[in-house]
């Protein structure tokens, strides 16, 4: 039962498709508000490759937190003048459990007015296996300026291999400065609520 | 009770931001683009933005820096706190629409092209052109 949990919460956690590596200095927080659990994430881009992070996760039922340590690194990006498309690896140890893991790719296609995600991810602890993939689009329905409230509707669709559904929900996302703010819905995991500050 | 007041955060996030986008659009600022010519090239900036900037800093130095890859905040954020910390630069404006980044430096700034571009490449963006304009 731990494990299972503790999966969620890792699928839960590093859902997020939105920018997993700053400027160079930059440092971000990110906090998650799930059915199952709650997690603060901070991380550090000592470099353009490659971010570091600390994870800390509360499971919401059983009380339990899962620390774990986590790197992202860049594969490739190509920039156009209207675009950014980026490839990334991930990966997170459990500091108090170095059998919690995880390795994900992921990849994101962005223009001012359209999004187009994905991640495929690998999560094994205590025994478990778990193999997920997601992929998210999104539409800003209207480009504002730099400092506007930016917003973008989203839909989110994955799977994983143990609860074999697919599951497709929506997701707003509001964007201001540094803070975004990320809402999805669905009727099985309830709400699920994503915030991210970069500073 | 939760759910219920998120749920009518947004909606009038929503809507505030829809009545704001429409005043927005009776001035119309998107469109006409500045064609001063700098090094041989045009400058393409929106012309409003454009002359707003340089008479901030009358007397500086204005730097136009063509950006790929600048899609969102994050990116305009970066390079502000990036340039925001070389002391000579006076003004930032960063310009989404057109992929431009406007730079004020103090008269008598030698402006070094190399470092422009570490900045911005610091922000996982391109340079394509560096323009200084000649007043
Ligand atoms: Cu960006």
């Amino acid at each position: 039962m731990k494990a299972i949990i503790f999966i969620c919460s890792l699928l839960l956690a590093s859902n997020s498709m939105s920018r997993p590596i700053s400027y160079v200095g930059g440092h971000t927080l990110m906090a998650n508000s799930g059915a199952q659990t709650d997690n603060i994430y901070w991380h550090y881009t000592p470099n353009i490759n490659y971010s570091l992070g600390l994870d800390y996760q509360r499971d919401k039922i059983s009380g339990e937190a899962f620390p774990s340590a986590r790197l992202t690194y860049l594969i490739n990006r190509k920039n156009t003048a209207t675009s950014q498309r980026n490839l990334y690896l991930k990966t997170g140890i459990g500091l108090d459990n170095s059998t919690n893991h995880f390795y994900a790719l992921a990849g994101d296609w962005e223009t001012r007015r359209l999004f187009a995600g994905f991640s495929a991810k690998q999560v094994s602890g205590m025994g478990y296996e778990l193999f997920e993939q997601s992929v998210k689009l999104g539409i800003a329905p209207y480009l504002g300026a730099y400092g506007d409230l930016h917003t973008w509707l989203m839909i989110e669709s994955k799977k994983d291999n143990l609860d074999d559904r697919r599951i497709t929900y929506p997701v707003l996302r509001f964007f201001k400065g540094g803070a975004l703010i990320e809402v999805g819905y669905h009727k099985k995991t309830d709400w699920d609520v994503h915030l991210m500050y970069r500073f | 009770m939760k759910k219920f007041l998120l749920a009518a955060l947004l909606l009038a996030a929503t809507a505030s931001q829809a009545a704001h986008h429409e005043m927005g659009h009776m001035h119309s600022h998107e469109g006409h683009v500045h064609d001063t010519m700098v090094d041989g090239q045009k400058l393409s900036v929106d012309a409003e933005r454009f002359d707003n900037f340089v008479s901030a800093v009358p007397g500086d130095q204005i730097v136009v820096i063509s950006v790929q890859g600048m899609v969102c905040d994050f990116c305009a954020r970066g390079i502000e706190k990036t340039f925001g910390k070389d002391s000579s630069v006076t003004k930032i404006d960063v310009d989404l629409a057109s992929g431009k980044v406007l730079l004020a430096y103090s008269p008598d700034t030698e402006i070094d092209r190399a470092s422009i571009e570490k900045n911005i490449l610091n922000n996982g963006l391109n340079t394509t052109a560096i323009q200084v304009v000649e007043k």
